[in-house]
């Protein structure tokens, strides 16, 4: 099905206004990526070209670069995330759950949500079989959380034009691939309706540190101007302030924002405290919750159920 | 063999905590990488791509650009870290010992440990006899510093599934191309343990100047931010935060005062060893007995 087939286009500020309780404003969900990189395919990132460049394999250099983050950087990102008391979600490649066990372990402790995406990290357009993969992450999931997975992230957010479909026809509630909006939709599909829940390829930091190249911290400037804006967009119904600093009206409507991040990428030690220092500068609003995308799809659905006649 | 049957996985939290003489916190690994461009061959690295991306053979500016490095810009290394008192980790193509006797001697004379990295600069699934290649090196260093080598980078850190195997036969004791990791691990091999250093693609001139583009003074915040954290890491387990230059990207004019502000920062700290390869992994060795 093509994306126009899924949704009609639709203006944020022409939609019901969407309430959020203890009179939040904005819910913020926590992404973490875990992954596992197959050492005998290309790698799907690169720190370190080689010498005089081409894709000599195996790419050991640059597979080790991503297990870092695995044996190291995971530990450190989940200290901070620990003295935040935010539960996250984990969005796993179903291969690394068995690979990784001591980090679904850790996940499963703090209750995170376990979120599927894909059964190893490859492009969805290039799954051999494409239901087989989503049933069997579901499966690798509900072996260590004894319950199936809710929501979908397709590895580098690829898709096919069958996706949504096989993902509800799978047991799936919500996607994040569609990066569309500030606020949840709902997608069409052969069977019954999918969700989507924004996730950000904005705030995120493949896109920011691997394919932007921007010191890291960018990505702490970025996430709190992204915060501030989203934050004054849902404020209080009042005509745009003008001048400096977030600005333009804000209508009321509750807003979401995602924050992704990789363990081989923020959790180096380099880039560790900006990851820090914008859990603690959202942390300072009383008015902003942090949810997982579970809580976010419930939310929402009980939302629109209370438009809808 | 591929990674996963050299060495299974194992979550840092989970090991015992290495630590360091007299309660230090972390031992600052500097590596300075000299290399030999075939100007036969495309060059390892550009800093200019001829218009409309062309392959240039002879690549004369791109190769003269990485000849500064041994002319001029070395120099400034063996200048700072001789008054900084620090003897860094050579990581050398041997080649070099015969193509810039000058340069090699230099660091041979001041103490500098020599650290195998191939016969000359290109990936090493493009040599046609790695077992050759690799004892043709060895021996070449070891003529030239008097010593063998123990320690051995890949070239861009290059490894064919074999490579470990044939570095272990070789008597090579510890390699750098698995950043995988804030400690020492031991990896298996066919001729027995081989022990990987944690070498960096953070703090590195390669990935940082010449992929991501970043500004010159951003070395010397990376390094700063990284130093920072694994300090206060430091307090509970031995940490080991490795640099690595090359002298055509930070021995430019341009960047080299960035690299010594790095030192200027990270020496106002107690419990900061500067140790060269060999002397981390006769710790790392001596930690494991007493374990």
């Amino acid at each position: 099905m093509l994306p126009t087939e899924r949704l009609e286009f639709s203006v944020i500020a022409e939609r019901p206004k969407l309430q959020l309780p203890y009179g939040a404003r904005l819910v913020v969900w926590l992404i973490v990526n875990v992954e596992e990189w197959e050492p005998t395919q290309p790698m799907p990132r690169t720190v370190l070209t080689p010498p005089a460049g081409g894709a000599p394999m195996p790419d050991i250099p640059n597979w080790a670069w991503h297990e870092y983050g695995n044996r190291v950087g995971f530990w450190r990102m989940l200290d901070v995330i620990d003295e935040h008391r935010i539960r996250a979600v984990l969005a796993v490649n179903g291969s690394a759950i068995r690979r990784y066990e001591p980090i679904a372990r850790a996940a499963l402790e703090r209750g995170w949500e376990f979120i599927g995406h894909g059964f190893t990290q490859k492009n969805m357009q290039k799954v051999p079989d494409e239901r087989e993969d989503i049933r069997k992450t579901a499966a690798a999931i509900r072996e260590v959380t004894g319950r199936s997975p809710r929501g979908w992230l397709g590895p580098g957010l690829t898709e096919t034009w069958e996706t949504p479909d096989l993902l509800v026809e799978e047991g799936y509630d919500y996607v994040c691939d569609w990066v569309l909006d500030d606020e949840p939709v709902q997608l069409r599909t052969r069977t019954r309706p999918i969700v989507n829940i924004p996730y950000t390829q904005e705030c995120n930091d493949v896109a920011m540190m691997l394919i932007q190249h921007h010191k890291a911290s960018e990505y702490y400037d970025r996430a709190i101007d992204q915060f501030e804006q989203l934050y004054n967009d849902a404020g209080p119904s009042r005509p745009s302030e003008g001048a400096s600093g977030p600005s333009g009206p804000s209508d009321g409507s509750a807003r979401v924002m995602a924050l992704v991040v990789h363990p081989y990428i923020m959790g180096a030690p380099h880039r560790l405290k900006y990851f820090r220092n914008v859990l603690a500068h959202i942390r300072q609003h009383r008015d902003v919750l942090f949810w997982t995308g579970e809580e976010i799809l419930n939310w929402y659905t009980a939302q629109r159920a209370a438009f809808t006649p | 063999m591929i990674p996963r049957e050299r060495c299974s996985y194992s979550a840092i939290v989970d090991r015992p905590p290495l630590i360091l003489p007299d309660r230090a916190r972390l031992v600052v690994w500097t590596i300075v990488n000299l290399e030999f461009w075939d100007i036969a061959r495309p060059m390892a690295r550009q800093v200019l791509p001829a218009p409309t991306g062309q392959v240039l053979l002879p690549d004369v500016p791109n190769w003269s650009w990485h000849e500064y490095g041994m002319r001029v810009g070395v120099w400034r290394f063996f200048k700072l870290f001789a008054r900084l008192g620090i003897r860094p980790t050579l990581s050398i193509n041997a080649r070099v010992c015969e193509e810039y006797e000058r340069v090699a001697r230099a660091a041979r004379d001041a103490g500098w440990e020599f650290m195998g990295h191939a016969w000359e600069q290109m990936p090493i699934h493009n040599v046609a006899d790695q077992a050759q290649m690799i004892a043709q090196s060895l021996d070449l260093l070891q003529r030239f510093a008097g010593t063998r080598p123990v320690g051995w980078l890949g070239p861009g850190l290059t490894e064919t599934e074999e490579t470990p195997d044939l570095l272990a036969a070789a008597g090579v004791k510890y390699i750098g191309d698995w950043v995988y990791d804030d400690e020492p691990t031991e990896i298996r091999t066919a001729h027995g343990p081989l022990i990987t250093l944690p070498y960096s693609v953070e703090l590195n001139d390669i990935p940082m100047m010449l992929v991501q583009h970043h500004e010159s003074a951003y070395f010397t915040q990376r390094c700063i931010d990284s130093f920072e954290r694994l300090y206060r890491e430091g307090a509970e387990r031995a940490k080991i935060m490795a640099i690595a230059v090359h002298p055509y990207i930070s021995g430019q004019p341009h960047r080299i005062k960035y690299l010594e502000a790095v030192y200027e920062h990270v020496n106002r700290y107690a419990g900061v060893l500067h140790w060269n390869g060999a002397e981390i992994l006769d710790w790392y060795e001596a930690a494991k007995e007493r374990a």
